[in-house]
């Protein structure tokens, strides 16, 4: 009787497996214009550099800033800065960004009347939510 | 006979008990102080609550005033000078005639013996007081006594007043088969007419004679002469013929079928009287103090859709403008009027539901005017579940110098059911107010969340945890 499978089946085995991962990967990623590498609200914004990232930010401050990081950029694209008082949707910044890497950040004056939980969703041009930053505004 | 018709419009059942009841009790009250001067007296007070009442409805504000404290002043005089007959009825019935019983006037009186007694007491000249009540009581009049209850019998009767027994002075009542009492001092008549040779047993006999209706017997103890006091007549008795025909016509023996017709015929009619009395009270009640109140009444949501929950109402409670007689809208309790809509029709989202008599539910004898409002806007919801991120709600202020870098639930989402529309618009559920102003380092600190509207619930209750990152603000130099 002709014997089916090899004598040592590991290294088709690792094939086999290294077949699905490739067809796996390629199925699962969805073809992305920017990758965003880093989201964080933050006090101020210098050298293109997030300046003390926090979640709590007091009003006093006079403003707070969302940044956003994105590397790669394949082609020129635009993203939008959503921003939440509660659920409310109080602004929405559309942001271009352009190949090879960009950071575009967005921000808000503080007002008295601004207390309370903040959320920022960054979405993709095609409105696929990118991340959620979630802080408070306080005395 | 419309007239009529209206007149018992809305007659219950309890109505129809309520005066039966009470027409029972005063008809009581009637068979047990008929005979007194109690039931006068009250009757009098009647006759002034009637003038008084006449006074309210011609306006004549002094002579109602006047009125009402002479009732209250006769009432109480009534208590105190009718003490003797109210806690002789009170106390010497049973429970049986109290409550059932219907007492008939010297029933049955053997006439005979005491003809018999009294001609042998004249014969043998031993003086005799003898006393026969009859629909009026005495204990209001006579004093003293021993009472007895010994069976009527010749020989009794003069041994009761034969010369030496310890009883001889004063009269024997007998009432029916029965010697009730004797030795009773009699009130003495302060009549001038009575002839010079009446002596004080004569005189005594006059004066019970003059202030009741019982029938008084005397034998003379001088003369063996025999003599009847009836109201103001006197009789004096030549033999036991005579004397039978005078007993019999007042206290002759009434379970004669024309004695029984009587005393029948008189208890229908104060019956009935009774009767009259109380439907003239219940219609005076219902009809003419007909009042209008105003009811807050909360409204019962029937047959929801297991599925749906009420998310709004445009009211919760309606006010009701009902009529009725104002012992009945007084005795109202708030349970007893309820507002049932169902909901069995209803739909998701906004429903217009009218109110109709038909759905609500009134005491007996209460009637509806107006609903106000009529149509309530309910919106309503299917429940669903939803997951939702959880995000603290901080207050107050860090400590100078200290920046909170993160801060995350745990855990971070929660399952929460309510209404599909009311959850349709929230993405996130905030905990309860967290203080900063005590906090100075990296911890964890358990909170509670805050859900609205207050229909949203919570899957699993567990406990929501918020780790928080605390650094020192980074040097600008």
């Amino acid at each position: 009787m002709k014997q089916f499978f090899p004598k040592n089946p590991i290294p088709l085995i690792l094939f086999f497996i290294a077949l699905g991962l490739i067809f796996t990967t390629n199925i699962c990623a969805e073809p992305s214009d920017a990758t965003l590498v880093q989201a964080v609200m933050c006090e101020s914004i210098e050298n293109f550099q997030p300046l003390n990232p926090a979640v709590i930010f007091s009003i006093s401050q006079g403003e707070v800033f969302c940044f956003s990081n994105f590397d790669p950029v394949m082609k020129q694209t635009h993203i939008f800065h959503r921003w939440y008082k509660k659920d409310n949707l109080i602004f929405t910044m559309r942001l271009t960004l352009s190949p090879p890497k960009w950071s575009s950040f967005s921000r808000v004056q503080l007002r008295e009347a601004d207390k309370g939980p903040w959320r920022v969703e960054i979405s993709a041009a095609d409105e696929s939510l990118l991340q959620t930053l979630r802080f408070s505004m306080v005395d | 006979m419309e007239a009529l018709l209206y007149l018992f419009s809305g007659f219950r059942w309890q109505d129809g008990l309520d005066i039966l009841l009470n027409t029972y009790i005063l008809f009581r009250l009637y068979v047990l102080f008929r005979g007194t001067n109690v039931i006068q007296a009250l009757l009098t007070i009647c006759v002034l609550w009637a003038v008084s009442q006449a006074a309210v409805s011609l306006g004549l504000i002094i002579t109602n005033w006047a009125m009402q404290g002479i009732i209250t002043v006769a009432a109480l005089i009534i208590i105190i000078v009718f003490r003797n007959e109210i806690s002789s009825v009170l106390q010497t019935k049973s429970l049986k005639s109290f409550f059932w019983g219907i007492p008939r006037y010297q029933f049955n009186t053997p006439l005979n013996i005491i003809i018999e007694s009294v001609f042998e007491l004249a014969r043998k000249k031993i003086g005799a007081l003898i006393v026969l009540p009859l629909k009026q009581s005495l204990d209001s009049v006579v004093q003293g006594g021993i009472p007895i209850q010994s069976k009527l019998s010749q020989e009794m009767l003069v041994s009761v007043f034969w010369p030496g027994s310890p009883l001889h002075d004063g009269a024997a009542v007998i009432q029916g088969k029965q010697i009730t009492r004797a030795g009773v001092i009699l009130p003495l008549s302060k009549s001038k007419d009575l002839p010079s040779f009446f002596g004080t047993r004569h005189r005594a006999a006059s004066g019970l004679a003059e202030l009741t209706d019982a029938l008084v017997l005397v034998v003379s103890e001088e003369r063996g002469e025999i003599t009847l006091f009836k109201e103001n007549q006197t009789h004096t008795i030549h033999n036991r013929l005579a004397l039978g025909k005078l007993l019999q016509a007042d206290a002759g023996d009434d379970s004669t079928s024309k004695g029984i017709r009587r005393q029948t015929i008189e208890l229908v009619a104060a019956g009935v009287i009774c009767l009259v009395c109380f439907t003239g009270i219940w219609l005076s009640f219902s009809k003419g103090m007909e009042t209008l109140a105003t009811q807050e009444v909360p409204v019962e949501f029937i047959n929801p859709d297991q599925r749906m929950e009420i998310i709004s109402s445009s009211a919760s409670r309606v006010k009701l403008l009902i009529s009725g007689a104002r012992p009945l809208i007084n005795a109202i309790k708030p349970e007893q009027i309820n507002i049932k809509l169902n909901l069995s029709q209803s739909v998701v989202g906004s429903n217009k539901l009218t109110i109709t008599r038909e759905n609500i539910l009134l005491p007996p004898g209460i009637r509806l005017k107006s609903i106000e409002p009529s149509e309530l806007d309910i919106t309503l919801d299917t429940l669903v579940e939803k997951e939702l991120p959880v995000q603290p709600q901080w207050s107050g202020k860090l400590p100078k110098g200290l920046v909170m870098t993160e801060a995350t639930a745990s855990p971070s989402t929660v399952q929460i059911t309510g209404g599909g529309l009311a959850l349709r618009d929230i993405a996130t559920i905030f905990t309860e107010q967290i203080s900063l102003d005590t906090l100075t380092e990296s911890g964890t600190i358990r909170v509670a969340l805050v859900l609205t509207p207050a229909s949203l619930r919570l899957k699993k209750k567990d406990p929501i945890q918020i780790n928080y990152l605390i650094s020192k603000r980074p040097s600008l130099f």
